[in-house]
């Protein structure tokens, strides 16, 4: 085999290659495992399930889903005294405000998530709330989500 | 130390172990890059470190989602995403009393030379549709692998300078020894995205480019020079002290170089100009410490021994091979001779200022993190010792069992110290000796 030969089988491998991991990366399945801001899950006292976010967190829920419940706990009030905010978008487009005034309760968040779009299996949830806490940057806990 | 032949063997097989020496190092960046990733894999899917991005590489890494995502110098966007307004107490980020601007204690030289990975970690997270916010997994990673390259890089710059000195055998067995029997390693994978990996890069790439530029000042080595200059300074202010390498290379020199001198100069200014401006944009002065608020210097009792010799964090203590590049220093070679001067006042005043910061362990670390980014001059020296060494056919062999013996003692601690059996800081001896080649 010539070089010329050899070069050419190698740039179509390359392009190959890469065109190939650009279409797995553009869905991945493993997305659904993935977050951001988020520390490990851990159990309170009632034996619910939770985990604090950070000031921003993120995660993903199928995209079929249409609405998304999502137990949410500020444990820790505002500096200024006034409710914690949690401020909820999908995909970059804002779908919820929460306002949690009691923080020593679990609330329930009802998000809608709206119609699925685009071709992706899994859209991302970014949670933001108003107010940190502490050395480890603790926004709120959340629970696990009810999708419908 | 495959370099030299005991007083048995023939020619021949000296020439053959050469050769293998000459194939090593040939792809030496080749292999760097595989055993550092597979140890950073390792170290990521076995969750021994937190993310990537954390400690002292958030606040050298922090800037960059500010500036490309937000488009705002002053951080304050980034603390509102990411915190409800302000930075955690761990970045030691700090609101500037007189302005209440944030002032952040790294400099900006990490977030630059990350710029490429970050671009490239951007891109793909709008791709797969990730959060765009600096922090999530692409960028994760590719602040981590910004950090791995820079060691790899450090390693190669180092092989270009000390090849032209030294034979196949001598380089080979010098950078090995500097990679793996210091914690420049450990810098390279386990916390990649804080400044020592970059600034051993920057480093090395200078003694290379000093090399050269004295060899012939051509215009893109003057130009190179002086970029390398201000990368130094924008990574670590205090790394400033190895800029000495370039006059004291050759004082008599000066003179005649002048006219190329005035343009690194001007270059190196221009180059470090964004970060005054950043400093003056906070604070409302071209220059701050902002260490300052987070500890404080005692320069009457400086902890000499213990940042030398200590259990705690000395640094021939977690480094013995360094002793050897200590013994270099006394042996006369052209490079030596070039660089005594510079290592001698660089590594003085370094271990001065170290030894008197309030935190002299520099918090957790393997080893005394703060002379890492010193390690490509101390492998100049480690290289003559081992070329003193290859020339006395007696001392090969129990001198390369001797550095063997050191590196695989310093790989097992800093496995020690990734699965949590060594303490980060103030480790005692009685402590070390019970956990002595300990895994669980």
């Amino acid at each position: 085999m010539t070089m010329a030969r050899v070069r050419w089988l190698i740039g179509t491998i390359v392009v190959v290659a890469v065109t190939g991991v650009a279409w797995y990366l553009r869905d991945p399945p493993w997305v659904a495992a993935v977050t951001s801001g988020m520390r490990d899950w851990e159990v309170d006292a009632s034996g619910t399930r939770y985990r604090w976010t950070a000031g921003h967190a993120s995660f993903f829920v199928p995209s079929a889903a249409s609405e998304m419940t999502l137990p949410i706990r500020a444990v820790f009030p505002s500096t200024d005294g006034g409710p914690v905010v949690v401020r909820f978008a999908v995909d970059n487009r804002s779908v919820a405000t929460v306002a949690l005034n009691n923080t020593a309760e679990w609330s329930r968040a009802v998000v809608p998530l709206g119609r699925e779009t685009g071709r992706r299996h899994y859209r991302r949830v970014d949670v933001r709330v108003s107010r940190v806490v502490g050395f480890y940057n603790l926004g709120v806990q959340v629970g696990e989500p009810t999708l419908r | 130390m495959t370099c030299a032949p005991n007083a048995t063997e023939s020619l021949d097989s000296f020439s053959d172990r050469l050769r293998v020496a000459t194939r090593i190092l040939k792809h030496f960046g080749l292999i760097a890059t595989l055993v550092a990733l597979a140890a950073y894999s390792f170290i990521q899917l076995a969750s021994l470190a937190g993310a990537p991005i954390r400690s002292d590489g958030y606040s050298y890494y922090v800037y960059l989602p500010s500036w490309f995502l937000y488009h705002d110098t002053t951080l304050q966007s980034v603390a509102d995403d990411c915190c409800g307004g302000t930075f955690p107490a761990f970045t030691s980020i700090v609101r500037w009393p007189e302005t209440g601007r944030w002032v952040d204690p790294h400099p900006i030289g990490v977030a630059i030379l990350m710029t490429p990975f970050f671009t490239a970690a951007h891109v793909l997270t709008r791709w797969s549709n990730l959060p765009p916010d600096g922090f999530s997994l692409y960028y994760q990673s590719g602040a981590g692998l910004a950090g791995l390259s820079m060691f790899v890089a450090g390693l190669l710059f180092l092989r270009a300078l000390l090849s032209r000195y030294f034979s196949d055998g001598v380089v080979l067995a010098t950078l090995t020894t500097i990679a793996l029997g210091t914690n420049a390693f450990h810098y390279g994978t386990y916390d990649s995205t804080f400044s020592h990996a970059f600034s051993f890069c920057l480093i090395a790439a200078l003694l290379d480019v000093t090399d050269r530029w004295w060899k012939r000042p051509a215009w893109l080595t003057t130009l190179w020079l002086s970029v390398v200059a201000a990368l130094i300074f924008l990574t670590r202010h205090p790394n400033v002290l190895f800029l000495s390498v370039v006059p004291l290379w050759n004082p008599a020199g000066l003179w005649n170089r002048r006219g190329s001198l005035s343009v690194i100069a001007a270059v190196t200014v221009a180059c470090v100009t964004p970060q005054l401006i950043l400093y003056k944009q906070a604070t409302h002065r071209w220059w701050v410490s902002v260490y300052g608020q987070l500890g404080h210097f005692d320069f009457r009792s400086p902890h000499i021994w213990g940042v030398l010799f200590g259990v705690q964090k000395g640094l021939f203590f977690w480094s013995p091979v360094l002793l050897f590049a200590a013994a270099g220093a006394f042996v006369d070679h052209p490079l030596a001779r070039r660089l005594r001067g510079a290592a001698l006042l660089a590594f003085t005043l370094d271990t001065y200022l170290i030894a008197s910061w309030s935190d002299w362990q520099f918090g957790g670390s393997f080893g005394h993190r703060g002379f890492t980014d010193g390690l490509p001059l101390a492998a100049v020296f480690l290289a003559v010792f081992f070329d003193w060494v290859a020339r006395r056919r007696r001392a090969v062999w129990p001198m390369a069992a001797s550095m063997t013996a050191l590196v695989a003692l310093s790989c097992a601690q800093m496995v020690q110290y990734w699965i949590g059996v060594l303490p980060i800081a103030n480790t005692t001896w009685p402590q070390y000796r019970d956990l002595f080649l300990r895994f669980r």
